[in-house]
């Protein structure tokens, strides 16, 4: 795996105060072994709020897909799985 | 103040006596919006301490009301002597005052009593205008006259007054066995104003009161306090928040933030999206939070990019709470008044888009109504900061 996983955390209002405030914590909760695979970046409001059909905030882009009602726990699993398709391909 | 030559520039600063608990020398400054006028009192209480700070804000705060209302100087100065209370010890009623009555145009009356000399320093060097004796009373003998005096500012002229805490500073050490002396005080001023002409009232006030503080060895043995009022070409700053109405409008807006001449900050991330799109650069976001705001970003260009609503709600309480131009810690709101306090001509440019996102039932209720954010702010800078504040809605 030579490129990293991206992980966008959005840091608009609409999802800081609905738990986006937790997720910058997200880099100190990554477990060892993922670390240096990972990316992690904040990002202006994406605009997925007003989008109805994107979900609920936080929202999170991991290599720009949209993981809606983010926290770290779903983060982190949704890397795992990127990480683990990176490696069968 | 419309059609100004210059912008009014007003701070003061004050360092409590060593171990009192509160300061005595007291400041009161008001706005006559009507007139266009501003009045500035500083008043050093008898004595130091809480008994001190009430003489001081009573007669500081009559002296202002009275001289707004167009009082002559001699009735106000009976009238403050009849109501302030006995000194037990002293067994006489007494405060001093430096009053200063500024008119837009720069036409400045000053009265001073018991205080020491204001200095009136221009480009050209100190002017001194003519003095006038004024008794308190028809039974007043020469300790209980007052000065008054008129002159017209001109640009970049500053009027320096202080507490005798300032010109007694270090009183009775090997270098100054008189203190710091009025000669000391002028000879610093204008050494300093050589060096650094440009300096605001907000930072010479702070440099005058620390360097007395040092002459006291770092304990001040009275009251220390100056006051600067600062006759200066306006700094600007335009602070942007919100999404324009009409879509159509995001262009100008991003257009009048990118020709705007001085201090630009945007608040608001989608209006930082808005701008970043229109005017083709890039938003860094950091990552890390402070004081519970969401971080702030950088766009090439901009002094400040902040969130919208959550900071503009914490400034506001900030601003409420702040007595002083003088703000400690960091964080985008912070910083924002930092902002605030750099600069004397503020304009706000707000979108009066709602922001659909933000009729959520689900969020908190400090989501507060944009622009009735901004109207509180505005509100607060105006009265209690004394900045020159305009709202455009786009």
């Amino acid at each position: 795996m030579s490129k990293k996983v991206q992980v966008k955390i959005c840091f608009g209002t609409h999802c800081y105060v609905m738990g986006g405030s937790h997720l910058e914590m997200l880099e100190e909760s990554l477990p060892a072994e993922l670390k240096d695979y990972v990316e992690v970046s904040g990002s202006p409001c994406f605009g997925h709020c007003e989008e109805k059909t994107a979900g609920t905030p936080p929202f999170v882009e991991v290599n720009g897909t949209i993981i809606e009602k983010a926290n770290i726990e779903l983060i982190i699993n949704y890397i795992r799985e990127v990480l683990a398709d990176g490696i069968r391909e | 103040m419309n059609q100004s030559p210059f912008f009014i520039e007003i701070d003061t600063f004050s360092r409590m006596k060593e171990g009192e608990p509160i300061c005595g020398d007291c400041f009161v400054t008001k706005k006559v919006k009507t007139e266009q006028r501003m009045v500035i009192v500083l008043s050093d209480g008898l004595g130091s301490g809480v008994k001190a700070n009430v003489l001081g804000s009573m007669t500081a705060s009559m002296a202002a009301n009275f001289i707004v209302q167009h009082e002559p100087v001699q009735r106000t100065a009976t009238a403050i002597m009849k109501t302030l209370p006995v000194d037990s010890e002293r067994q006489m009623s007494y405060a001093t005052f430096t009053i200063i009555d500024i008119r837009h145009d720069g036409e400045t009356h000053i009265v001073e009593y018991g205080n020491p000399r204001c200095e009136i320093i221009g480009i050209d060097g100190v002017r001194t205008p003519e003095r006038k004796k004024v008794y308190v009373d028809e039974f007043a003998d020469e300790s209980r006259v007052m000065f008054t005096f008129s002159f017209k500012a001109k640009k970049e002229d500053r009027i320096v007054f202080y507490s005798d805490g300032v010109t007694q500073a270090g009183m009775g050490s090997l270098n100054y066995p008189f203190g710091w002396e009025e000669g000391g005080v002028r000879t610093y001023l204008m050494n300093h104003l050589k060096d650094t002409p440009q300096i605001s009232a907000r930072d010479l006030v702070r440099k005058v009161v620390s360097h007395a503080v040092a002459k006291d060895y770092f304990a001040p043995k009275d009251d220390i306090s100056c006051g600067v009022v600062y006759f200066r070409k306006p700094r600007k700053m335009l602070i942007c928040t919100g999404p324009p109405y009409h879509n159509e409008d995001d262009a100008r807006m991003a257009d009048l933030l990118n020709r705007f001449d001085g201090k630009k900050v945007i608040c608001g991330g989608t209006t930082a999206r808005i701008v970043s799109r229109e005017l083709n650069r890039d938003v860094k976001v950091g990552m890390v939070s402070e004081g519970g705001l969401p971080p702030s970003s950088k766009i090439e260009g901009f002094d400040l990019v902040t969130e919208g609503i959550l900071t503009l709600g914490r400034v506001t309480k900030l601003l409420d709470e702040l007595n002083s131009t003088t703000i400690n810690g960091d964080g985008p709101a912070v910083e924002m008044i930092r902002q605030f306090f750099e600069s004397d001509e503020i304009k706000f440019l707000v979108g009066t888009k709602i922001n659909e996102a933000h009729q959520d039932p689900n969020l908190p209720v400090e989501l507060e109504i944009r622009r009735n954010v901004v109207k509180k702010i505005v509100r607060l800078l105006e009265e209690k900061f004394f900045k020159e504040v305009t709202i455009q809605y786009i």
